[in-house]
């Protein structure tokens, strides 16, 4: 009888480690693929794979991608501050005023939002933004990225000041603060690990964005740019273009942007566990 | 002149009537203590105090509460709370602060101290209050999750101490905490009510007996006898406190 209980624990454990392989596998399976091809590309460019220009499609030399680490880097720094302020005060006022009609209208609002086709987003960026520029722009990339995040950033933050127990907000009103002085002394420090990994998988959501840029950034890929109102490039865009074009550089390039992109999401990651301290409570 | 004055107060959460024309009078420098079993209304009615009770959605309160001289319903709540510090059933001390910052922070928000060296020494003297700066003088910038259970409590009522309130509301301060600690918590209150009123709430009669100068007793959200400790102690004139201080309800 014992013995049976014995062996009927070893399978079942068996089994849950079976199926977690099985279900890593493939995660694991396209990680290495994306690091064996793409460092392979990035070994062969070295430095200037992160500082030259892409090549011309008969190059011999692989090139970089500059344009696109840049355009990159201006678009989610435009979009983020925007994303997570509007994220963080809409959530603040759904989380504090749950029944005023401006919450619930926030709230009905926010959910369909983040499901809305994201080149439908791009569309409606490129009628109210680009049109009236008269040009792409990383600003237009960046207003469409921000669209696009402020539901997530929503969602994170709401999540986030919803699950700090009632308590100590109870506790901070005894103590006579007052209303914001409650949120910014103790529910957002409370909350301040789920805040800042809303705030980097934001940041992992924007970089990795494609549909979005199709339409409003311009995929400059000639020169190096951080002007936000001209033309920019991204590196998901430059991925979609190149690996769906017959050059075989082109084909490398993309190998290697997608590695570097893989590579930042995990950073994001991994930063997530190690520098934000959870509360103990 | 008392530190509490409710006249008819009712209050409603919802549909749902949770107090019933509640009268009660707390004289200043006492230990005014609420009794009842669980349910009778005893936190809704401390709630009320202190205007808490404007956090529960759908609360609605009728009648007349003075408090401290406040017309406490029609005044500003966090006015009104400068005066009236709270500790709550379950320790609730603020997990992302220390255990001096957790003191220092309503000596702050409430300009209790303007300097550091006032600040400190606030922190010490709310410490001292609350029977706690002995064990943790040595370690006042670890965090709270490092304390007892009991600790915490008595963290949590230096903290209210820190507002230097006036008056000091209790619901059922020693629920969770081990006999120990709420002995110690029950010397801290007694040696308090020469600086503050307090109003605490329990459901156990031999703590009230141990700490009360006054006892109102609460049952289905009416008061159905108040007076002082010593007199409904031996002498309860209603069925209902009766059948309390036997343990039957």
């Amino acid at each position: 009888m014992y013995s049976w209980r014995k062996l009927r624990e070893k399978l079942f454990t068996c089994l849950i480690i079976a199926l977690s392989v099985l279900a890593i596998a493939p995660v694991l399976h396209i990680i290495l693929t994306v690091f064996v091809n793409g460092f392979a590309v990035i070994a062969k460019a070295g430095t200037s794979f992160f500082t030259d220009l892409p090549p011309t499609p008969l190059s011999k030399d692989v090139g970089g991608i500059a344009p696109s680490i840049a355009g990159t880097l201006l678009m989610t720094a435009i979009s983020l501050p925007i994303a997570v302020t509007l994220g963080l005060f809409a959530a603040i006022l759904t989380a504090e005023f749950p029944s005023n009609p401006l919450s619930l209208a926030v709230d009905a609002i926010a959910k369909p939002l983040a499901s809305i086709p994201t080149i439908a987003v791009s569309m409606i960026v490129y009628t109210l933004v680009v049109v009236p520029m008269k040009s792409f722009s990383a600003l237009a990339g960046a207003v469409a990225l921000a669209v696009i995040a402020l539901p997530y950033t929503y969602t994170y933050f709401s999540t986030a000041l919803r699950s700090v127990p009632s308590v100590y907000r109870e506790a901070a009103f005894a103590i006579a603060m007052s209303r914001w002085g409650a949120v910014v002394r103790v529910l957002i420090p409370v909350a301040r690990k789920a805040l800042t990994t809303g705030v980097l998988m934001t940041v992992a959501r924007v970089m990795g964005e494609t549909a979005a840029l199709l339409f409003t950034a311009g995929r400059f890929r000639t020169g190096v740019s951080f002007s936000p109102t001209a033309p920019a490039d991204a590196i998901p865009l430059l991925i979609f273009d190149y690996i769906l074009s017959p050059y075989a550089v082109w084909h490398q390039v993309a190998w290697g942007a997608t590695a570097l992109l893989l590579l930042a999401y995990l950073m994001v990651f991994l930063a997530t566990k190690l520098i934000v301290k959870e509360v103990r409570l | 002149m008392f530190a509490v004055e409710m006249n008819n107060v009712s209050v409603y959460i919802g549909d749902r009537q949770i107090l019933k024309e509640v009268t009660l009078r707390t004289p200043y420098n006492t230990v005014f203590v609420i009794m009842g079993p669980s349910g009778s209304g005893k936190t809704t009615l401390l709630r009320v105090i202190n205007r808490l009770i404007d956090l529960v959605e759908g609360a609605r309160v009728e009648g007349f509460v003075k408090v401290l001289n406040f017309d406490a319903l029609h005044s500003d709540p966090y006015e009104l709370r400068k005066y009236i510090g709270m500790v709550f059933q379950v320790p609730n001390p603020f997990p992302h602060l220390t255990i001096y910052e957790n003191v220092a922070v309503a000596a702050k928000i409430n300009g209790v101290a303007k300097s550091k060296r006032e600040l400190d020494e606030v922190v010490k003297w709310a410490l001292e209050k609350a029977m706690l700066w002995d064990e943790v003088k040595d370690r006042l910038y670890d965090h709270p999750h490092k304390l007892s259970g009991g600790q915490r409590q008595r963290l949590c009522l230096a903290r209210a101490l820190a507002m230097k309130p006036r008056l000091l509301l209790l619901d059922e301060p020693t629920a969770n905490i081990d006999p120990v600690n709420a002995r110690k918590l029950e010397e801290a209150i007694v040696s308090l009510k020469d600086e503050v009123t307090v109003v605490m709430v329990t459901h156990s009669p031999h703590q009230a007996a141990r700490v009360a100068d006054y006892v109102a007793v609460l049952y289905d959200g009416r008061v159905v006898e108040q007076g002082p400790a010593q007199q409904l102690f031996l002498r309860p004139s209603t069925e209902i406190a009766q059948k309390l201080l036997r343990g039957e309800i």
